[in-house]
């Protein structure tokens, strides 16, 4: 019944109506069975282990990088030296999303862009500097290569280098991302390589990780980059589980490895998490039932060890407000709440500067002090799926999982994730909510504290962003045709063309990738290669 | 609907992208809002300085709104490239433009809007920088 007190609807962020309050009889029957089971037990909506944090903290893991390689290097040091518990490389968003250059005309012409938002590593010498005196071999880093087509050349950057230190890729810890919601669906790149070229890419990734990287985690789907275009809750499960079914169909196609041994490479996601506090709570819930009931219920997996789903979140970027920045600190803290409540393995809070710039080395800092501060003095971590037994928040998570599973169907009936993509249906879903979002908002319906509402500040700008360094460039060129001035030439031809043909044939690409970087084989050339054998995608939205 | 065209029909805005930043979230919100209101909207993507002045005289449009995704620099290049070949064609803009940044685009005369813009905000700041309605 909806409330007599207030003409307002009350709703969840994604459009679920909210009761005044929940009785044991809202819960469904279907749920209300499995609401009984421990966290660590199967379906594991109630968390992945049951001992949760108490055995093992949540991995603080914040995106980090700009410049040049060794600005980006200090970076990540400091953020260890705060206590961060893992870390992340974030590659020059220019040159690595497109497989450029710096001295691609497309690059050249934006120069003052490059480093703005990673930093530049065209070949393999770049990356051995980013990582210069970084425990890699101990602590869980993120090689960068979130956009598919990126993710080869990096995680074989990564690996040479931990080769080159002498350490064993069995027991090299870490992960890439390679993520179609970034750069098919939420931000959308000049040039890439289509579809169908992209999940050959992730499949060569998954088996060689299960050949010679088994405590690697290859792929990890981002929902939060779907989410954060616009896909609602039950709009960024489903889509998350029908692009983990691509993975699985192509694995099973190829024969290759174990089903089983692919799910368990492809059980490594992330989320996004947004201001709705016991919706996206909910959601994470939702998310590790979905993953156990697809596994068993599609391909017969029911290994607990294969079906608990870890999960990574960062939180709303574009909840991130431009008005009166130091309100994000606030936001931060209660979206970072949130992922806690739902149960997550590893945490990224957004710098209460992003709507302004990349995070200044304080923003970084306050997005790691949230983080302890929730750990060490909230006593959150001390109990296990705390909002279990809810009556509100096992309705919602069964709610969410009905109507995720609705989505996962329709696109299904689309012919698949891919097909959404390439067709624009999802990006259609997306806009369409945004649009609605911004009307609501036009109407003061939806209310932002500083934006639409007490936007009267005394000093709104008291942070001016993050201003970046200005050689990235100069540097990024100069170093470039160093590597082509020194490399031994005839080796690097001799990789390319190796590489050449693993892309024209049905080998996996990896082993000819790893021989490219070892040969100093650069970016652009990657990209060419993969330009020549694969042509570009058929973007379906104008921008 | 009336038959009769709104005087936005007959007014054509160019949107482009400066940055090889593809995160199209904020231009295809702007771009529906401007449809919406009866402009005709011409969206070129992930273009450079020159694109832009191109596709500005091709289309012979009333307004610039250029999406800013990188370094003021780059935007600035673009803005003074539309200024010296397009006479007379107003620019505004939108995107992850910090304070500074914001200031530099003003002072070319550059209208802003950054993220938390309202959507009527930017709808009426067209009209007024296509002629139809007063300042």
């Amino acid at each position: 019944m909806q409330s007599q007190t207030d003409s307002k609807r009350w709703l969840t962020a994604s459009g679920i109506p909210l009761k005044d309050f929940y009785l044991p009889s809202d819960i469904p029957d279907s749920h209300r069975k499995v609401a009984e089971t421990a966290p660590g037990e199967p379906p594991f909506h109630r968390g992945a282990y049951p001992t949760g944090y108490r055995t093992k903290p949540w991995r603080i893991f914040q995106l980090s990088g700009f410049g040049k390689p060794e600005d980006e290097n200090e970076r990540i040091k400091f953020l260890l030296e705060q206590g961060e518990t893992g870390f992340l490389m974030e590659h020059d968003r220019n040159t690595a999303d497109h497989l450029y250059n710096v001295d691609h005309p497309e690059v050249a012409a934006r120069r003052e862009d490059v480093g703005l938002t990673g930093a530049v590593m065209q070949s393999v010498r770049d990356i051995d500097i980013c990582l210069k005196d970084l425990p890699i071999d101990s602590t869980y880093g993120h090689a960068g290569g979130a956009v598919v087509q990126h993710a080869p050349f990096a995680l074989a950057g990564y690996w040479t280098v931990a080769q080159r230190r002498g350490y064993d890729l069995k027991r090299l810890p870490g992960t890439g991302q390679s993520d179609y919601f970034l750069t098919y669906l939420g931000c959308v790149t000049k040039q890439q390589v289509p579809t169908d070229a992209g999940l050959r890419l992730n499949a060569d990734i998954i088996e060689f990780c299960n050949e010679h990287l088994p405590r690697w985690v290859p792929v990890s789907i981002a929902g939060y980059n779907g989410a954060d275009s616009g896909l609602n809750a039950p709009q960024e499960l489903g889509a998350l589980f029908a692009n983990a079914v691509e993975y699985l169909e192509e694995i099973k196609r190829r024969g290759r490895m174990p089903l089983a041994q692919a799910a368990r490479a492809c059980g490594g996601v992330s989320f996004r998490i947004s201001m709705d506090v016991f919706e996206e709570a909910s959601k994470l819930r939702a998310a590790r039932l979905m993953w156990t009931q697809l596994l068993k219920e599609h391909y017969d997996i029911a290994d607990p060890k294969v079906s608990n789903l870890r999960i990574h979140v960062v939180t709303a970027g574009s909840r991130m407000q431009y008005q009166q920045p130091l309100n994000n600190i606030v936001r931060g803290t209660l979206m970072g709440l949130a992922a806690v409540l739902g149960g997550v393995q590893s945490l990224g809070v957004s710098g209460y500067d992003e709507a302004l710039s990349i995070p200044s080395e304080h923003a970084h800092q306050m997005s790691v002090r949230i983080q302890q501060i929730l750990q060490q003095e909230t006593n959150i971590a001390a109990v296990t799926d705390p909002l279990g037994g809810s009556y509100y928040v096992e309705t919602l998570t069964a709610q969410l999982i009905e109507r995720a599973w609705a989505f996962f169907d329709e696109i299904q009936r689309q012919g698949g994730f891919l097909a959404c993509l390439d067709s624009g249906w999802l990006h259609q879903q997306a806009a369409e909510n945004q649009h609605k979002e911004f009307l609501a908002q036009a109407e003061g319906l939806q209310q932002i504290v500083g934006v639409t509402d007490h936007t009267d500040d005394i000093s709104p700008f008291e942070v001016d962003g993050f201003m970046g360094v200005d050689d990235a460039y100069d540097v990024a060129l100069e170093r470039l045709n160093t590597v082509r001035r020194e490399r031994h030439e005839a080796g690097a031809r001799g990789a390319m063309q190796a590489l050449e043909q693993a892309c024209r044939n049905e080998d996996n690409i990896m082993p000819a990738m790893m021989a490219a970087l070892n040969a100093e084989v650069t970016l652009g050339e990657v990209g060419d290669i993969y330009r020549e054998a694969w042509g570009d995608w058929a973007t379906p939205i104008q921008t | 609907m009336s038959d009769v065209p709104s005087p936005e029909q007959n007014k054509r805005i160019l949107m482009a992208k400066t940055g090889l930043d593809g995160h199209w979230r904020g231009p295809t919100i702007v771009a529906t809002a401007l449809r919406d209101a009866g402009f005709e909207v011409i969206m070129i993507g992930m273009v450079k300085a020159e694109e832009v002045v191109q596709a500005a005289i091709d289309e012979d449009v009333d307004l610039i709104g250029l999406n800013i995704g990188g370094h003021i620099d780059v935007a600035v290049r673009a803005v003074q490239s539309i200024q010296k070949s397009c006479q007379g064609v107003p620019v505004f803009a939108g995107g992850v433009v910090p304070p500074h940044a914001k200031r530099k685009l003003e002072a070319l005369g550059v209208e802003v809007y950054p993220p938390g813009s309202q959507l009527p905000e930017i709808v009426s700041a067209a009209r007024r920088l296509t002629g139809l309605s007063g300042a």
